[in-house]
């Protein structure tokens, strides 16, 4: 175990990806550390022929991780679009992982992210001391991963400005980045590609432009179809999440997971699950990542505050502050669905009591 | 002996509609160069088959197999360009060579569905409870009979048998081997499902009997000297016509079936009829796709993204050819990525969702719609025998140019020209026979009389339903007139009969009016019941009204008219004579209805008539409150009644004597459907006001229901306006509406409104409004 508080993907999988190349026989794309069909297997999970288990990092639809890894292979780029924590930015990071072996080439879209951070930025002590050169040249994410061939990443592209933005479009389409201060450029190497994510409820804060949106293979990631999946995603995950941060409290009972991923897809749905009763919907997204987070942050409180097993109380808290992100409007939801459904609810009663408490 | 080994027939088990299996079987036919070719399908259609390589004949297309007598029990076998009997056909007739179809004679297959649905009926008649159906047997193994490429599909680890077995061909140089594998593959599933389900009830239709038929036709065409037999026949039958056993069992099987008479004929098809449960086993999801792989012979992936581009763009959504190189290259690396030889549709779907629609999926609807399945509609040549009246419906759509097309589209029909008119006239005559080509969207309001909006789709079943029809007549105009004249004499109420005056005449079926007016003259003398001579009347009313344009005789139609006026107004008062609530309510419609009709008409004589019987009945003693509050309310709209005469009917009808409940149906009678009334006039708005209050505490609970169905009837600002005067204060009016607030101002003028400061403020409202200040005011 190392100091460190989360590793990179290659980091973490490094024993699958390793066994992975060492089984795959197919044909790689230039520069790519694997064959597609073995990215596919890397992502999605499976059994190798030596009987070596690769865990799925993507728990969903094969087609859609098939779609993402063939537009890579066409070397277009790629947009991953879902609403908030629909792990868009961990396939992202585990496809950059297991094509690139480096998932750190990341510009992170903000709406102050500027030109340099796509481009190059300048060193301006050498700049001016010795004017325009290589030296002072301090190159973006992305054009190191244009000169080695590797992937690049960017998050949250529907953040950065849109003059920003379209400064990707000579990049995507000629695959090269001129620097016109040096009258020279920077001319991608094989394997070199883009995989931007963009978030829905962000739709029109910085609309593509559709000479950009042309360059770009759109891959909709969805909220987890049925609820067994969305159990397992969060199972899977707080697992994980509990053996990186050393809690010492034993891993959560599946019942009481599935109580929350229920909760959580009740309020995301607008109606319970067995359809019969309409619901308010809160303004937070009620993501799977949300409800990864509660589960974890239930497990934290009942291991250094419990005595150890997750239950009621413990999530309590935690539950009431994913759904009430609105402190008025979200208020009256909650505690209608509280009323109306939690209560009614056989065999949750503790857990009525416990959100109860924290709402008062 | 040896000639009986020489002439054994090739057999080639296919899958009904795979574009994979039409190519390998023609190349197959090619090698083999057959004498003789048999297919699975119905032998009465025989005659047809020349008709195949006709220059007009453009699948799809599908042979219909119905019972004269009795055209709702038909067959059809629908047939594609790609199918692979169709394929067959084709190549017999092309290269001189005797087609015969080798199916159990539908002569036989129907009669014994008919003796089954007959049984059936009996046995539900005896015993109710019984929920059984011949055809809705849900067990696996009907799944199986019915595709069994299918099962073998998933054996094999697939989800559609059609990819698994376009697999299986597209990898395959020799055609002959694949049909001896397909031949192997299905002896050994027929093995292993006899060996499952040993005693498994035959799930669709007489199987064995089939199979016995069709080695019977191999035997036959043996006898004749045939020596190289092809037979094609769906892959699940394949097994039991390899082998040859004794003719005689065989013989036995087929003597005594039952027989019904048949006829044939071609009839077209649409793709989008393909895709559904027919004659030949299960649908197909995609025709349009399969369309596609069988016409274009090379860059399939290429042609079929051009495709979509081209339809997203029709539809204005950006798709350029940069578009459609991506998403080729898209698709072919997901089909390498999920290792297919050649993308197929689920790799085109995805490119173009992803590339095409940025991962959207609505436009993909439009492309299964439009693309995946298809809306291509066959056509048949002309010289196909076909029954005349449907003979004589195609001669009338190509005389009107109005095609059958299966796409749905509005008909603007102007009935002032004369090939529009007559388009009307077919597409109402069709509709008296139960052919609903078109539907009529409301007609006139909007644009005047002389315009007639139809809504018109034609689907492939019709063809059923012109052969049915074709009992009455053999022209259109005749089966209609017939249909007509014989519906006219079993009707046995007014309303019926009226209305189907109505659509006699806006069909022009001159020579069934006289027969359906003495219907309706001889209805209408004997009818004792008011209501249906009310209900008959707006009717031809409306026959009257667009008579002009149509260009219809109306005299006999007005005779009917004066006639049912007179009887209904001599009966009226009588009939509304002690009514409950719920024929009150019945009544009021009617007399709505017809007081509607009489204000069409615009006849004076009509008009006083009915005048004079609501006056009659707004006074009459002992009416039910509903009536009595309408008629007077129509009453008041006609200007026969002044606002203080309705004023007097009210306060009569709201007096404390009178029973609340009919007080208050009295004014949900008055007025029903608008309020504008009550708050423009004040008499009466105060008359309401002083019965309210006058109400005692639990009148008021028992009445509020009733008042508040009236109330709910008005819009809702109306509501409003009437929430804010009761607020003001009953007759507290500073509404500028006419005289009643100028009677009611004075009494209720506040005491501390100061006349004389209000009036300097006018000018400058006057100013900011930008009226004139008039200083009269």
């Amino acid at each position: 175990m190392t100091d460190i508080l989360r590793q990179h993907a290659e980091q973490q999988f490094a024993e699958e990806l390793h066994e992975l190349s060492q089984a795959d026989t197919r044909t790689r794309p230039p520069s790519w550390k694997l064959s597609p069909w073995a990215v596919a297997l890397y992502l999605l999970g499976g059994t190798l022929p030596n009987k070596f288990v690769v865990s799925p990092k993507y728990i969903g639809s094969t087609r859609l991780i098939e779609i993402a890894i063939a537009t890579l292979a066409t070397d277009r780029a790629l947009l991953l679009i879902g609403v908030p924590g629909t792990a868009k930015s961990w396939v992202s990071e585990h496809l950059s992982a297991a094509i690139a072996g480096d998932s750190t080439l990341l510009v992170q879209g903000t709406a102050g992210t500027g030109e340099e951070a796509i481009r190059y930025g300048w060193n301006y002590a050498r700049l001016l001391a010795d004017g325009p050169s290589q030296q002072a040249l301090v190159p973006s994410p992305i054009m190191r991963a244009m000169q080695h061939g590797q992937l690049a990443r960017v998050e949250e592209l529907t953040r950065i400005p849109s003059d920003v933005q379209d400064s990707l479009i000579t990049i995507l389409s000629e695959k090269t980045l001129p620097i016109p201060e040096l009258n020279s450029e920077v001319q991608a190497t094989k394997g070199f590609n883009v995989i931007a994510t963009a978030n829905n409820r962000d739709r029109g804060v910085n609309e593509l432009s559709s000479a950009l949106k042309r360059r770009l293979n759109t891959v909709v990631l969805p909220t987890p179809s049925s609820i067994d999946e969305e159990v397992d995603i969060v199972q899977r995950r707080v697992e994980s999440l509990g053996r990186a941060l050393e809690l010492p409290a034993e891993a959560p009972a599946l019942e009481e997971i599935r109580r929350i991923v229920t909760v959580f897809r009740e309020l995301r749905d607008g109606k319970t699950s067995d359809g019969k009763t309409k619901l308010k919907q809160p303004t937070g997204t009620m993501s799977t990542a949300e409800a990864i987070s509660v589960v974890t942050n239930g497990l934290s409180l009942a291991a250094h505050f419990g005595d150890g097993r997750m239950r009621a109380n413990d999530v309590a808290a935690g539950l009431v502050g994913a759904v009430v992100k609105d402190p008025v409007q979200d208020r009256v939801v909650w505690l209608e669905y509280l009323e109306t459904v939690v209560k009614e609810r056989n065999g949750w009663k503790d857990l009525y009591r416990a959100c109860r408490e924290v709402s008062e | 002996m040896a000639k009986s080994t020489a002439s054994s027939p090739t057999i080639f088990g296919i899958r009904h509609h795979g574009p994979g299996s039409a190519r390998s079987l023609r190349r197959a036919l090619e090698q083999l160069r057959p004498d003789a070719i048999l297919v699975e399908g119905p032998p009465e259609a025989d005659d047809l088959l020349p008709l195949i390589a006709h220059a007009e004949m453009r699948p799809p297309v599908a042979l219909l197999l119905y019972v004269p007598d009795q055209p709702q029990h038909a067959v059809f076998y629908p047939f594609a360009v790609f199918s692979p009997e169709w394929q067959a056909l084709l190549y017999g007739v092309k290269h001189d060579i005797p087609v015969r179809f080798m199916d159990l004679p539908q002569t036989h297959q129907l009669a014994i569905e008919l003796k089954l649905i007959a049984a059936l009926t009996a046995q539900r008649e005896q015993q109710e409870a019984s929920s059984h159906q011949p055809s809705a047997n849900s067990e696996p193994q009907a799944a199986i009979y019915l595709d069994p490429l299918q099962y073998l599909a998933e054996a094999a680890g697939y989800q559609d048998g059609e990819r698994w077995w376009e697999h299986m061909v597209e990898q395959r140089r020799d055609a002959r081997e694949l049909f001896a594998a397909i031949l192997e593959a299905m002896t050994a599933l027929r093995e292993a499902l006899r060996e499952e389900l040993p005693d498994a009830p035959n799930p669709i239709g007489p199987q064995r009997e089939r199979e016995a038929y069709m080695r019977q036709t191999i035997r036959a065409a043996q006898r004749e000297g045939y020596e190289r037999i092809a037979v094609v026949c769906g892959a699940w039958h394949a097994p039991a016509v390899a082998k040859l056993p004794p003719a005689k069992e065989d013989a036995a099987l087929l003597k005594g079936l039952p027989k019904i008479k048949i006829e044939a004929t071609w009839t077209p098809w649409t793709y989008s009829r393909l895709s559904y449960h027919s004659g030949y086993g299960a649908g197909i999801e995609s025709p349009g796709w399969y369309d596609h792989l069988w016409t274009t012979r090379d860059h399939v992936t290429i042609r079929w993204l051009t495709k979509v581009a081209r339809l997203l763009r029709k539809e204005d959504l950006d798709a350029s050819s940069a578009h459609i190189i991506e998403a080729v290259r898209l698709a072919e690396t997901l089909a390498a990525l999920r290792q297919r030889p050649i993308p197929g549709l689920p790799e085109m779907n995805d490119a173009a969702q992803t590339v095409f629609c940025f991962g959207n999926d609505l436009p993909l609807q439009l492309i299964h719609t439009k693309l995946i399945v298809g809306e291509t509609l066959g056509r048949v040549p002309a010289a196909t025998p076909m029954p005349p009246l449907q003979r004589d419906l195609e001669r009338e759509q190509k005389r009107l140019r109005l095609p059958a097309d299966v796409t749905q589209r509005t008909l603007d029909l102007d009935l002032r020209q004369p090939l529009e008119l007559d388009r009307s006239r077919l597409l109402h005559r069709l509709r008296l026979l139960n052919i609903p080509w078109g539907a009529v969207q409301r007609t006139g309001k909007v644009k005047g009389t002389f315009h007639e909006l139809w809504q018109i789709q034609w689907q492939p079943e019709f063809v059923v339903g012109v052969i049915e029809a074709g009992v009455w007549g053999n022209t259109v105009l005749k089966a209609a007139t017939t249909f007509a004249s014989d519906k006219a004499t079993k009707a046995t109420d007014l309303p019926t009969l009226t209305q189907l005056v109505d659509r006699v005449l806006l069909a022009d079926l001159s020579e069934a009016v006289p027969a359906v007016m003495d219907r309706v003259q001889a209805e209408a003398a004997v009818a004792s019941d008011v209501q249906h001579l009310m209900a008959a009347l707006p009717p031809l009313v409306n026959v009257l009204r667009y008579g002009n344009v149509r260009q219809t005789d109306l005299s006999a139609v007005n005779h009917i008219v004066a006639g049912l006026i007179a009887r209904m107004v001599i009966g009226l008062p009588g009939a509304c004579a002690s009514l409950n609530d719920e024929a009150a309510a019945t009544m009021l419609k009617h007399l709505t209805d017809v007081h509607h009709a009489i204000g069409i008409l615009q006849n004076d004589a009509y008009t006083s008539a009915w005048h004079g019987v609501l006056k009659q009945l707004s006074d009459q003693q002992g009416l039910h409150g509903l009536i009595a509050g309408r008629c007077c309310r129509l009453l008041l709209n006609q200007g026969q009644l002044t606002a203080s005469d309705a004023a007097q009917h009210m306060s009569l009808a709201l007096s404390t004597a009178n029973e609340p409940t009919q007080a208050a149906a009295w004014i949900e009678g008055f007025l029903r459907g608008s309020g504008l009334l009550l708050l423009h006039d004040e008499a009466l708005w105060r008359v309401i006001d002083e019965w309210l209050v006058t109400l005692s505490a639990d009148a008021f609970t028992q009445l509020l229901p009733l008042l508040r169905r009236t109330f709910s009837t008005f819009s809702r600002p109306e509501r409003t306006q009437m929430g804010e005067k009761v607020k003001q204060g009953a007759g507290n009016s500073m509404q500028p509406h006419g005289g009643a607030s100028r009677e009611a101002g004075s009494d209720t003028q506040r005491s501390d409104f100061d006349v004389e400061r209000a009036e300097k403020a006018l000018p400058l409202v006057m100013k900011l409004l930008g009226l004139e200040h008039d200083a009269n005011r």
